[in-house]
């Protein structure tokens, strides 16, 4: 009896063929996405020998530049070595820094990383809250209130919201520090995974912590809006949708506690839905990143793709295409599997 | 030959000289400067660097044979303490001081300046053009000799540049550097000099990145008068956010901000604001190709194209401190035209010309860069000024905003009939402008060949290898003013170039070369 209750838990073959498909599709994606990616930034009708040798290189150096990055080989056997060399894990070298991309990603990801898990985590906790909030307290003034809030975090650009907040809360009010990472006066914690508050937190270097914090939460909370707005709005709707079902009213005839029932019953039912948002939120946060990085001058990935691209760094432009877009597969791969996980149906079918 | 006909074209100055404004020993350690830009960087190599930002850390980290101080381009002693030039102006002798020593306190040697100089040369990276045509060799420890093929008065003005900084041969070689023929494949040297530094300059590199912050720390080895500011932070910010950072910071430096910004901050008492004319030049170019455009090729439509422009309205929308550029040599430089020389607005005749070119509906497309932005002024905000000016006097210009790396290769293979571009000056000297006379790099974007101007070609050559300054100015004078008569270039505007500081701050000044010393940057 006992197994017998353990197997039902476990997904069905069926179950795990869905996830294998979607690993598939994970591989076959990703070597799309750099095909596409490859050729496109390869397309554009510009040299970048001209745009990374100055105001007046001579004939010899654009040369030399174009055989260093092999440039002047012929475009399928560029691909062909790219996807070589991607194999053994290396991305080619960045035109403008001459550095390993790798490296470079290593500097970056970091950064976006820590950003972008505390802007979801807003996300999820304010969003999801305000949108159970809404739907419970449906017609009233908090739901009004609420609804117009997360009208005004979708559409309002986010570039504004950056610029209007940093002008508020650390020029006018001085609540935060302006842009970058830490303090001038601050020395950045011993490398561990490059994201200061885990690296200052392994460190034990408590002010560098608090530091660190202070000068994440405003660039956080701004990437977080348009997320926040979107998650309420979605929670909300959901809920209101699971609310008037038959079980949940059979719930409160069996005397249940308002709080069994919301968390217990309807949230759950809810999930679902909300889970398909976390995976647009992931998306959201990579390319509002772009902005938000750099008005808070942020080293990230989205800060590193724009100069990137002005430079016609196509290593650097590739390299973070595929960051991304395997992010996004990942992300969405993750969700999928979630499905089943929390709704049954998805799981046995 | 050439060098034993040295003449007495000497600077000599004691040993020991170097810095100008960072105060004595009883205000070292002040502290962390703060200097906010945005940044232009790839790398901090010196070999490697012609960017704006990577000019400023260069700077810092590395001593050149010469320098300037403050916003001035007179040459003063670095390294060396004196040089001599032939009459020719094709052989220069540097005498080095005794007493430099690089960061790890091994002495500056003349070993050192060559195996320098011969890298950037054979890494063929994009500063390598400043010793186009130059050898180097030693002769002896302290003295070093540079011959140029050509005559080139400019070599004591070239050799300040960063690019041109002493690296300690010993150390960079021991990590990958080659000054050797081949060396744009087998340097290696790069990585390590951006994580370090390997200079005798009144810094040192502690923490390097080209999109977040560059740290440097004063040199314990420096030869020179220690740096106010044992600590420099170089960080990556947008002007916007500059603007605000100045004003609640201390030892705090903006370095980007247009200049209508620091119009906002005239009145405030916890900064100060130094606007001038940027070394930056706006203008316009012509194409000479008919096939391209025969409206562009035509010279009644390019007198009338310069006589058409309002030269006032491209001044006013670029704030405080721009001028009309009389010519393509900066006012501030020698043999810059000053500004009373230069084109001024005739309506009439611009529409005279128009008509006697012929042409009927003369038409064409404008392009210019779209994705960049000089001193904090748009090139599309001058491109409609053109548009407007010259649809009054009955040309109709299209205009056409191209990302800048899709510009460059375009303005390079001769596919644009009128471009809206800007010239930032390499180094503080007019031979940096030859470029522009027929069969130079710039004009042979728009097919302008040297055939189309022999006698101004030559008049180029003779400015260009002249050794006295005086006749030079005269010479580059008389150039631009021929240019200014008949040519496909329209010298537009200096935009203003902004500096903000802190109050409590001495030496805030920018440089045509390398915009900021952080060395000279002190207290009061």
């Amino acid at each position: 009896m006992a197994n017998a209750g353990w197997q039902r838990l476990l997904p069905s073959r069926a179950f795990g063929r869905f996830v294998g498909r979607r690993l598939v599709a994970l591989v076959i994606l990703s070597i799309g996405i750099v095909v596409v990616t490859f050729v496109l930034t390869h397309m554009v009708p510009a040299n970048p020998a001209l745009a990374n040798l100055g105001q007046n290189p001579t004939p010899s150096e654009i040369r030399n530049f174009e055989q260093i990055n092999g440039l002047n080989k012929p475009l399928p056997v560029q691909l062909g070595l790219y996807f070589e060399h991607l194999l053994q894990g290396n991305l080619g070298t960045s035109e403008v820094t001459n550095d390993p991309i790798v490296h470079d990603l290593g500097q970056t990801i970091p950064a976006t990383a820590e950003l972008a898990i505390l802007s979801i985590a807003i996300a999820l906790v304010f969003g999801v809250g305000f949108g159970l909030l809404a739907a419970l307290r449906r017609n009233t003034v908090t739901d009004f209130i609420l609804r117009i809030l997360s009208l005004v975090g979708v559409s309002v650009p986010t570039f504004w919201l950056a610029l209007i907040a940093l002008y508020l809360f650390f020029f006018k009010l001085g609540i935060f520090p302006g842009g970058s990472r830490l303090s001038p006066a601050d020395v950045p914690p011993p490398h561990v995974t490059g994201m200061y508050t885990v690296d200052a937190l392994l460190a034990g270097q408590w002010s560098t912590l608090w530091d660190a914090l202070r000068h994440l939460i405003l660039p956080a909370i701004i990437l977080a809006a348009a997320n926040m707005g979107l998650l309420t709005r979605y929670t909300r709707s959901a809920v209101l949708e699971v609310m008037e079902q038959d079980y949940v009213r059979a719930a409160r005839a069996k005397g249940l506690s308002r709080r069994s029932i919301v968390f217990g019953h309807i949230l759950r039912a809810a999930l679902p839905s909300i889970v398909t948002v976390i995976g647009l939120a992931f998306a959201n946060v990579l390319t509002g990143a772009v902005l938000v990085e750099n008005i808070f001058s942020w080293p990230g990935i989205g800060q590193y793709g724009y100069q990137a691209s002005v430079a016609l760094d196509l290593p650097a432009i590739a390299g973070v295409s595929l960051f991304i877009a395997v992010v996004y597969i990942v992300i969405n791969f993750i969700v999928d599997v979630l499905y089943g996980v929390l709704d049954p149906r998805v799981r046995i079918q | 030959m050439a060098g034993s006909a040295a003449a007495a074209v000497a600077i000599s100055v004691a040993a020991g000289s170097g810095v100008a404004t960072a105060k004595t020993a009883s205000s070292a350690n002040a502290g962390t400067l703060v200097v906010d830009t945005s940044f232009i960087i790839s790398t901090a190599d010196p070999a490697r660097d012609l960017d704006p930002t990577g000019y400023i850390v260069d700077h810092a980290l590395y001593d050149t044979l010469l320098t300037e101080h403050g916003a001035s381009t007179k040459v003063a002693p670095d390294l060396a303490t004196s040089y001599t030039a032939s009459k020719n102006a094709k052989v220069f002798t540097f005498h080095l001081r005794h007493n430099a020593m690089f960061s790890d306190g091994t002495p500056v040697t003349s070993k050192d300046v060559v195996f320098s100089l011969n890298r950037v040369i054979n890494v063929k990276s994009a500063p390598a053009y400043l010793l186009a045509g130059i050898t180097v060799s030693a002769k002896g420890p302290y003295t070093v000799v540079l011959k140029s093929a050509t005559p080139n008065p400019a070599v004591p003005e070239i050799v300040t540049t960063p690019a041109l900084g002493i690296v300690n041969s010993k150390v960079v070689a021991a990590h990958g550097g080659s000054d050797a023929p081949n060396a744009s494949k087998t340097d290696k040297a790069q990585q390590f000099l951006d994580s370090t530094s390997a200079g005798s300059g009144p810094y040192v590199l502690t923490q390097f990145s080209t999109n977040n912050q560059i740290t440097l720390t004063a040199n314990p080895h420096y030869w020179g008068k220690k740096p106010t500011f044992s600590r420099v932070v170089l960080r990556d910010m947008s002007a916007p956010t500059q603007l605000l950072n100045v004003q609640r910071g201390s030892d705090q430096i903006a370095l980007d901000l247009s200049s209508s910004q620091a119009a906002t901050l005239k009145n405030n008492s916890a900064v100060q604001v130094h606007t001038s004319a940027s070394p930056n030049l706006f203008f316009l170019q012509l194409t000479s190709n008919p096939k391209v455009s025969p409206v562009m090729a035509n010279p009644d439509i390019r007198k009338a194209i310069r006589y058409g422009l309002n030269y006032k309205a491209f001044t006013q929308t670029a704030g405080t401190g721009a001028v009309q550029a009389a010519g393509l040599i900066p006012v501030q430089f020698l043999g810059g035209l000053p500004t009373r020389d230069a084109v001024k607005q005739d309506l009439a005749k611009a529409r005279a010309l128009v008509k006697a070119s012929g042409i009927k509906n003369p038409s064409a497309t404008l392009a210019y860069p779209s994705d960049i932005n000089v001193n904090g002024l748009a090139f599309a905000t001058l491109a409609q000024l053109v548009q407007a000016d010259l649809g009054a006097i009955g040309i109709t210009i299209k205009v056409q905003a191209v990302p800048v790396a899709q510009f460059l290769t375009a303005y390079n293979a001769d596919k644009y009939q009128l471009v809206q571009s800007y010239w930032g000056p390499d180094y503080a000297d007019p031979n940096d402008y030859l470029v522009f006379l027929p069969g130079g790099s710039v004009s042979s974007r728009m097919d302008w060949p040297a055939s189309a101007n022999p006698q101004l070609v030559a008049l180029g050559k003779r400015a260009g290898s002249t050794s006295n300054n005086a006749l030079r100015a005269k010479l580059f004078t008389s150039i631009q003013k021929q240019l200014n008569a008949s040519s496909p270039y329209i010298p537009m505007l200096q935009p203003a170039q902004a500096i903000v500081g802190s109050k409590n701050l001495t030496g805030v000044a920018l440089n045509p070369s390398w915009l900021l010393s952080v060395a000279e940057i002190g207290t009061k």
